[in-house]
């Protein structure tokens, strides 16, 4: 049976960004608003140490696809909105979702509202008939005739106006109202036989994406050869997204 | 066994379905259960452009869907970013679509012009603007006062020749004013009388053994960022990694070592570790030479007999040597600098392990300050020290780009134009204290800052007309507030723009203009990763409200309304030089001209005329296609015996800037000393012609404003202009240290806690220039006694998000409103690092 599964390589990854707002522009994802992220790819950093002896980590978070994921058994609909796909991706059924934020709740890497920039794995796309983006429904125009509005803009393009357009029976381009959403692995893409858009979009290749169960893959080979590690497990969630290697230099006087 | 990622992807390629087209993208071995209604990604067309986000350049694909733009990606064809852009070229999706974009054009029906005043703009046709600004040139020519008019330029492409040169000259003014000053010629100036080289490296990150990282986080910013991070991870692996910067940096958390100089100190650093090569014997021998008889007399302290020395491709090794080497020891360094000098010794013998693969990564921070020139020279020397110079894992010359030249436009200049393009440049260019030294010549290159000391002192004269775009100087350049009392007293100006931003705000007319890398046309020249490029810039999509390709529609718009008025010269010239290179036909409208200008530009890299190496292009179409060319690689040490200085050689001893301070001197009856004093240097006599340390020159004093400010560029800052896309505030905190959604100022904890200062806490920034107001982060990676702010928020004008009341209030602090104006004056350059801007902290 196929595992999909990422590695993100710590010591490659640069924490430069490219990933998450690449996720974006592919999945269409609203800006940060009414405490939900609305980032299927995001970050965490890390200091420790005193000046001068510091040590810094990024790590890149995105869904983790676990293969014992407590927002699957969460999910209280029959069949499941959230579920598993043959191939081991955390998927999300859209039509089925009732909005009841379950699996929001459940999810030990997720957060029903963030503060700041928190990152949360779920988040719920607004009440039922909330936009998708307030920031394309507002009509205001700084310099009122003379510059536009996101109305506007949106109305003379999409909502939201860099909408990637693809379709997939569960999942739509762009979620309705009163669901929750999460990565995919880019499901879309990949039974296309491409890669999830933040995997393409790295500039460190830093981000591998395979089937774990695979031994020959890339990905059990690099999981296998560094140790990769999921995060939380405590949890005993099994996450498919393995870090592997160190962001900062070992040998670091 | 590791399998390497290119092969994991042939055995995937070799067991699935149909490839996609871009290579490095198909997993297609598990595509295996394909589910019947995934449809994929909807129809859409790959469009080949350029991202102008920072100075990399790099070239792009645009996904087209419906007429809009969705996605970007690197060129499939770019040996400088093999397919992948850095954070930036995905950010500007939200640019193009940016709420407060210009829709119309606007005038000004408020005379009054300061910050905060309401300009009062309605709008107008884009027939009344020609028509305006026509006439008031016209009003200027006929008063012969045409040297009055300035164009001032801001991010371009390389068909800025028409308005930029071709436009200024013909009608009749000198003052083409660009903003490279702003952005690094100090670097330059150090790259240039060491190596003779007036433009940045390129660096052999493949090959390198060693790299030394001064003064910039290459995974962030400068010139070459998407194939750096793809090759950082590796070099971590095989060599060492050394990041000399007083911001601890990504590339300072990925290094061996960080070396957290105090700002300004460069050159002592620098100089120390020379001093360790030379007594230690570990310069390269096959590049600087050695000792006659083999013996090492570079002894600390002691002077050295010139003869005693053979050198090969340099010149004045025993000279630095006696004048400033011989004194600058690991513990003087270290003391000056704050450093452990354990961290001098290591990293000079390690230096002279590796070498010549030696990697010298210099800049912008190491010499855009007060006093940096002679820094920027010091770091660059150890490439010359090293062997790395234009060598096989160092730096890099650029590979040729053989595109045509602007076409001779002179028989199209009248006797005014003659007349007027040799006046002095507003800048000052030339004067005693501005010897912006540009390749040797006096006056040879812009100081973009000191415009606003010309214009407040009406000095060379007064300013009364100014075409600015694609800029905003007045919030872009440091001691801001003196650009604005400057703008403020002009009585006419037009800014050619796609967002009302700061400058827009004193601006008489405001024409919108195309969006790049989505919707301008225009190219670009550039090198990175060995291989030198040209790529396109194309309207992927068409600009949702009417919009100008500024560079070229512009001057063709006007130089129709100035024929009416009688002065046919220019659009006589631009229909005349840029006739399209296959027919020979004259353009009859401004998107026919654009291209015809794109066309003649280009032609040599895809008209099959001429072999010029590099990629083969087979006709327009394909080179649209395909959206760029690349060199052949950049063949290592092809500079060698052939520098461009004085003396052909790696100068040490600069023969090269002894003559241009010498020519400077001369021409205005002094003596070189008289020079450095004029430029606020410290060095006499012989000092000025090799590297050396001088203090840096404070702004303020330390007991009233005891904190060094340091500013630097966020990795999402697309220069100044996407902090009006809410993205950038959402990911800021990729910025090591930075919080998202907010402006930070960082601060060493311990100084915090002295302060009573907490994190989150609202605080007060104030120099002897200004104040602003931001949020404190304390961060462990901040040097105590120093403080650190990314530049481009503070913005009160451009949007809704970049301002906090659009117009009227800034959200965040602007670094240029709290950074004194100051400059580097041999090169010109804006000061703005090198910690010479003293603040003191408040809490709000």
């Amino acid at each position: 049976m196929t595992q999909y599964a990422m590695v993100i390589d710590l010591q490659k990854c640069m924490g430069c960004g490219a990933c998450a707002l690449a996720c974006k522009t592919e999945n269409n994802t609203a800006n940060r608003h009414d405490g939900q992220a609305h980032n299927f790819a995001d970050y965490q950093h890390e200091t420790t140490g005193k000046f001068p002896k510091v040590k810094y980590q990024t790590r890149p978070v995105l869904c983790n696809h676990c293969s014992n994921a407590p927002c699957v058994k969460a999910c209280p609909v029959t069949p499941k909105a959230m579920y598993k796909t043959k191939d081991g991706i955390t998927m999300h059924n859209d039509e089925r979702c009732i909005g009841c934020r379950a699996c929001q709740e459940a999810c030990p890497y997720s957060k029903m509202e963030v503060k700041g920039t928190d990152t949360s794995v779920i988040s719920y796309t607004g009440d039922e008939g909330k936009p998708h983006d307030p920031f394309y429904t507002d009509k205001t125009e700084v310099i009122p005739g003379l510059t536009s509005s996101g109305a506007e803009i949106a109305a003379k393009s999409a909502m939201p106006p860099t909408k990637t357009n693809f379709s997939h029976p569960d999942y739509q381009d762009v979620r309705r109202s009163n669901i929750t959403e999460k990565c995919i692995f880019c499901e879309h893409r990949v039974k296309k036989g491409l890669e999830p858009n933040c995997v393409v979009a790295c500039p460190a290749r830093a981000r591998i994406f395979g089937d774990i169960n695979d031994k020959n893959s890339e990905v059990a080979m690099l999981v296998k050869k560094y140790k990769g590690k999921g995060l939380k497990p405590e949890k005993g969630t099994k996450p498919n997204v393995y870090y592997i290697r160190s962001y900062s230099n070992t040998a670091k006087k | 066994m590791k399998i390497k990622r290119r092969d994991f992807l042939k055995l995937s390629a070799a067991t699935g379905v149909a490839a996609a087209a871009f290579k490095g993208s198909t997993l297609n071995a598990l595509a295996d259960a394909y589910r019947p209604g995934i449809g994929g990604e909807a129809p859409g067309n790959w469009v080949a452009s350029t991202c102008q986000g920072c100075t990399t350049w790099c070239p792009v694909e645009v996904f087209v869907q419906d007429g809009r733009a969705v996605k970007v990606r690197g060129n499939r064809y770019s040996k400088q970013n093999e397919g992948t852009v850095c954070p930036r070229g995905h950010l500007s999706l939200q640019q193009v679509y940016d709420p407060d974009r210009i829709k119309v054009p606007m005038k000004r029906t408020n005379p009054v012009k300061g910050r905060g005043v309401d300009p009062k703009f309605v709008p107008i046709s884009w027939d009344e603007a020609y028509n305006t600004i026509a006439d008031k040139m016209m009003e200027l020519r006929k008063s012969d006062e045409s040297e009055k008019y300035a164009l001032m330029r801001g991010r371009y492409t390389y068909l800025r020749d028409v308005l930029y040169e071709v436009m200024t000259k013909v009608y009749g003014s000198p003052n083409s004013i660009s903003h490279s000053a702003m952005c690094a010629e100090a670097e330059n100036f150090g790259a240039y009388y060491t190596q003779g080289l007036w433009g940045y490296r390129d660096y052999d990150l493949d090959h390198t053994k060693y790299l030394l990282i001064w003064g910039c986080d290459p995974v962030a910013s400068n010139r070459m960022i998407p194939a750096t991070i793809k090759r950082l991870g590796d070099v971590m692996d095989k060599a060492t990694v050394v990041a000399v910067d007083p911001r601890f940096t990504t590339s300072a958390a990925k290094a061996n070592e960080w070396v957290p100089l105090d700002p300004g100190t460069d050159a002592a650093v620098a100089g120390a570790i020379a001093h360790v090569m030379l007594t230690e014997g570990l310069w390269y021998k096959p590049f600087v030479g050695d000792f006659k008889d083999g013996k090492n007399l570079f002894k600390a302290g002691a002077t050295v007999d010139e003869a005693s020395f053979a050198e090969k491709e340099t010149h004045g090794i025993v000279k630095w040597w006696n004048l400033y080497l011989k004194d600058m020891t690991p513990k003087k360094a270290a003391e000056l600098a704050k450093i452990d000098a354990d961290q001098i010794v290591r990293i000079a013998r390690g230096m002279g392990k590796a070498a010549p693969n030696v990697c010298v990564w210099m800049g912008p921070g190491a010499a855009m300050q007060p006093r940096g020139g002679y820094n920027a020279m010091a770091v660059n020397a150890l490439a010359g020290l090293t062997g790395g110079v234009d060598n096989e894992g160092g730096t890099l010359s650029s590979a040729k780009i053989p595109v045509n030249k602007v076409p001779k436009y002179d028989k199209f200049m009248d006797e005014v134009a003659k007349k007027k393009t040799k006046m002095k440049k507003i800048d000052q260019r030339g004067y005693l204290n501005v010897p912006a030294l540009s390749k040797g010549k006096s006056g040879g290159g812009v100081s973009t800052n000191n415009c606003a000391t010309g214009m407040l002192a009406k000095d060379p004269y007064e300013l009364k007309m100014i075409v600015g775009y694609m800029n905003n100087y007045v919030f872009a350049n440091q001691g801001a507030e003196r650009w604005e009392k400057a703008l403020e007293e002009v009585p006419f100006i037009v800014h050619l723009t796609t967002h009302a931003s700061e400058f827009s705000m004193y601006s008489d007319i405001v024409l919108p203009c195309r969006i790049n890398q989505y919707e301008r046309i225009g190219f670009i020249k550039q090198k990175a990763n060995r291989y030198a490029d040209c790529a396109l810039l194309q309207n992927a999509v068409d600009p949702i409200f009417p919009a100008i390709n500024e560079e070229t529609e512009f001057p063709w718009h006007i130089g129709m309304k100035l024929k009416e008025r009688g002065f046919p010269n220019l659009i006589d010239c631009l229909q005349d030089i840029f006739k399209d290179p296959e027919t020979g036909n004259k353009a009859t409208n401004s998107m026919e001209f654009t291209e015809f200008a794109l066309k003649y530009y280009t032609a040599p890299l895809w008209d099959g005329k001429k072999d010029v190496g590099g990629d083969k292009i087979a006709g327009w179409k394909e080179m649209k296609r395909r959206g760029m060319w690349n060199s052949d690689p950049y063949k290592p040490r092809s500079e060698w015996g052939k520098f461009h200085t004085v003396t052909k050689k790696f100068e040490f001893y600069s023969e090269t800037l002894k003559k241009a301070l010498k020519g400077h001197a001369e021409k205005h009856k002094v003596d070189v000393d008289k020079v450095m004093e004029a430029c606020n240097y410290t060095a006499r006599g012989e000092m000025a012609f090799v590297p050396h340390y001088e203090a840096p020159r404070l702004h303020g004093d330390p007991k009233q404003y005891p904190f060094a400010f340091i500013d630097y560029k966020s990795r999402l800052n697309r220069e100044g202009r996407s902090q009006n896309n809410p993205w950038y505030y959402e990911f800021k905190h990729v910025d090591p240290g930075d919080v998202g959604l907010q402006d930070t100022v960082r601060l060493n904890p311990a100084d915090g806690k002295q302060l009573g200062i907490k994190d989150g806490d609202t605080v007060k920034l104030t120099s002897v220039s200004g104040s602003i107001q931001c949020v404190a982060r304390l961060w462990e990676g901040v040097k105590p006694g120093t403080v650190s702010k990314s530049y481009g928020q503070g913005h009160w004008a451009y949007g809704r998000t970049a301002a906090k009341v659009f117009g009227k209030e800034a959200r965040g602090g602007n670094n240029n409103n709290l950074i004194p104006f100051d400059l580097e004056r041999l090169s010109g350059a804006n000061a703005r690092n090198g910690g010479f801007a003293m603040i003191k902290i408040e809490k709000a």
